[in-house]
């Protein structure tokens, strides 16, 4: 669906929401980053999927999806501290198992 | 968000921290030099980077940068004379020149010659740009000036204010470089409600900037890593073949620009941390080319923008967290944001209220955060390899700070560091 060879590090996810869909464009883009500014961007991306899951989790308290969307949202974190690390590729291997 | 020991390694700059560490490598502005205006003039209390300092112009018309206390009996020397090239306590007699070295000890024997052998913490300064600076680091790695355009237009092309921040220098800065607060913190109703005489207004005008945040409301960032810090970029879509572009830059250690629109006046700031609670803001506006206009002057005399007033002894802005910043709430419902006169005291009071030292673990960021991002992660890269042996490379490349903040309109297909080139170079 997002073929490495077409996705541009220096183009920023547009982050609205946790569908499996943005997840995987997450993902490609963590796959294909290197340099400083292509971190940036990542951590920006994970920074805003953490903010809406966490929002969801605050808001939907009965949703049957919350087990599912607490644990994407630890995920996340991890994601987003193993980019900080400068680890793109384990974050990308992170956030698979929830697509 | 970042963790708990990312924002403290961030937040903390008092002797021996790496956060402190890294800031001791840089020449830093302490004083206006009408703080210390002649020979022989009054000493001056300084606090920076945590530590208790003193400053005072000797007979020769040096500038010292002290510690505060006597080593004998830890007075304070803001009570001492400054008399024949030093500073004497009044407490017991001791004098201590620019250097920091005891020059006269007359309650001890002579014979002792205690006074060589003692000696006071003292910094070397240099008047540059206006300003006094200071270097608080290891002899051995004083690196160059800065060589901003601000520091080297003549006095009639500048002005430079100061002011003290209840905040942390970290938030002060990414205040600094969030473009988009601007549309909102600082609007003004017919703004932010885009009213139909609004929308007229800016139409039929020639600001760029109003007009193109009109038309598109969700901009795309883009940083770059330089030599001297951060080049931020942020896209607006413009007509059909051309993007509006804002670029400003973050320089290290702790320096923003404001986007420059030919013809006006620049401004830039820089955050200098006095403790990890407070900071000092440096505020300069220049102009390359000639005095600073009659009416750049009515908007700092009148505080509309960058500049704030403050009690001439403190450096503390008038509207300040104790009177609430003068906050109109009539002004509020009917002209402006937030109710607070001018930008200085409307980001002060932003900044502020977010506590003296923001949990950075309890933010929500989103991807137009992208700036602060970048600016924290080349700071923590910057501390961590200091730590590690490596010198901070602007420190001693002054040259690399020659560098202008600019706006502009580009073709689709040009990048935008191309494309400002000439635009982003100092002229002076």
């Amino acid at each position: 669906m997002f073929p490495l060879s077409e996705v541009n590090p220096e183009h920023i996810v547009t982050v609205k929401d946790f569908s499996a869909d943005t997840l995987r464009n997450v993902i490609a883009h963590l796959k294909v980053s290197t340099s400083f500014e292509h971190l940036v961007y990542r951590e920006a991306e994970l920074d805003a999927l953490w903010t809406i899951t966490g929002f969801f989790l605050a808001n939907e308290p009965a949703s049957t999806q919350r087990d599912a969307v607490n644990r994407l949202h630890t995920g996340t974190h991890k994601a987003h501290d193993l980019v900080a690390d400068r680890r793109p590729e384990a974050a990308a291997t992170v956030l698979e198992a929830f697509v | 968000m970042l963790s708990h020991e990312e924002n403290e390694l961030l937040t903390h700059t008092a002797p021996g921290t790496p956060g402190g560490d890294y800031f001791r490598r840089f020449w830093l502005p302490v004083l206006l030099p009408s703080e210390v205006p002649t020979p022989d003039c009054s000493p001056v209390r300084v606090k920076v980077l945590g530590e208790d300092l003193l400053a005072f112009r000797d007979s020769k018309g040096r500038v010292a940068l002290i510690d505060e206390f006597c080593p004998h009996r830890r007075a304070s020397l803001f009570w001492g004379r400054n008399e024949e090239c030093g500073l004497r306590c009044v407490y017991h007699g001791w004098k201590f020149d620019v250097n920091g070295t005891c020059v006269d000890m007359p309650n001890e024997p002579e014979e002792y010659g205690f006074e060589n052998k003692v000696r006071i913490a003292a910094y070397p300064t240099r008047e540059y740009g206006g300003l006094i600076w200071a270097y608080l680091g290891p002899p051995e790695h004083q690196p160059d000036l800065p060589k901003l355009e601000w520091a080297r237009v003549p006095d009639s092309h500048r002005y430079i204010s100061k002011r003290v921040q209840e905040t942390n220098y970290l938030q002060a800065i990414e205040g600094g470089i969030d473009s988009s607060h601007s549309n909102f913190l600082h609007a003004s109703l017919d703004a932010f409600r885009v009213t139909d005489s609004y929308v007229e207004k800016v139409k039929n005008s020639s600001n760029l900037r109003a007009k193109y945040h009109l038309l598109d409301k969700a901009p795309r960032f883009t940083v770059k890593k330089t030599d001297y810090g951060l080049v931020i970029g942020v896209r607006r879509n413009a007509e059909e073949d051309r993007y509006y572009w804002r670029l400003t830059q973050f320089l290290l250690p702790s320096y923003t620009m404001i986007p420059y629109e030919k013809g006006l006046a620049i401004h830039g700031h820089c955050w200098v941390p006095r403790d990890d609670e407070t900071c000092w803001v440096w505020t300069a506006s220049w102009r390359p080319d000639g005095p600073l206009s009659e009416e750049e002057w009515d908007s700092i005399r009148n505080e509309t923008f960058v500049h704030a007033k403050v009690d001439p002894a403190t450096f503390r802005p008038l509207r300040n967290k104790g009177n609430q910043y003068l906050l109109d709430r009539e002004k509020q419902r009917s002209v402006n944001m937030t109710g607070i006169h001018g930008f200085a005291a409307q980001d002060q009071a932003i900044q502020e209220s977010m506590g003296t030292v923001v949990d950075r673990t309890r933010e929500r960021l989103g991807t137009s955060d992208t700036a602060i991002i970048a600016t924290r992660r080349l700071l923590l890269q910057e501390i961590r390899e200091l730590s590690e042996g490596r010198q901070p490379y602007a420190a001693h490349h002054g040259d690399v700070y020659w560098i202008r903040s600019a706006s502009l309109l580009l073709n689709r297909d040009v990048e935008f560091d191309e494309g400002a080139r000439e635009l982003m170079k100092a002229e002076v």
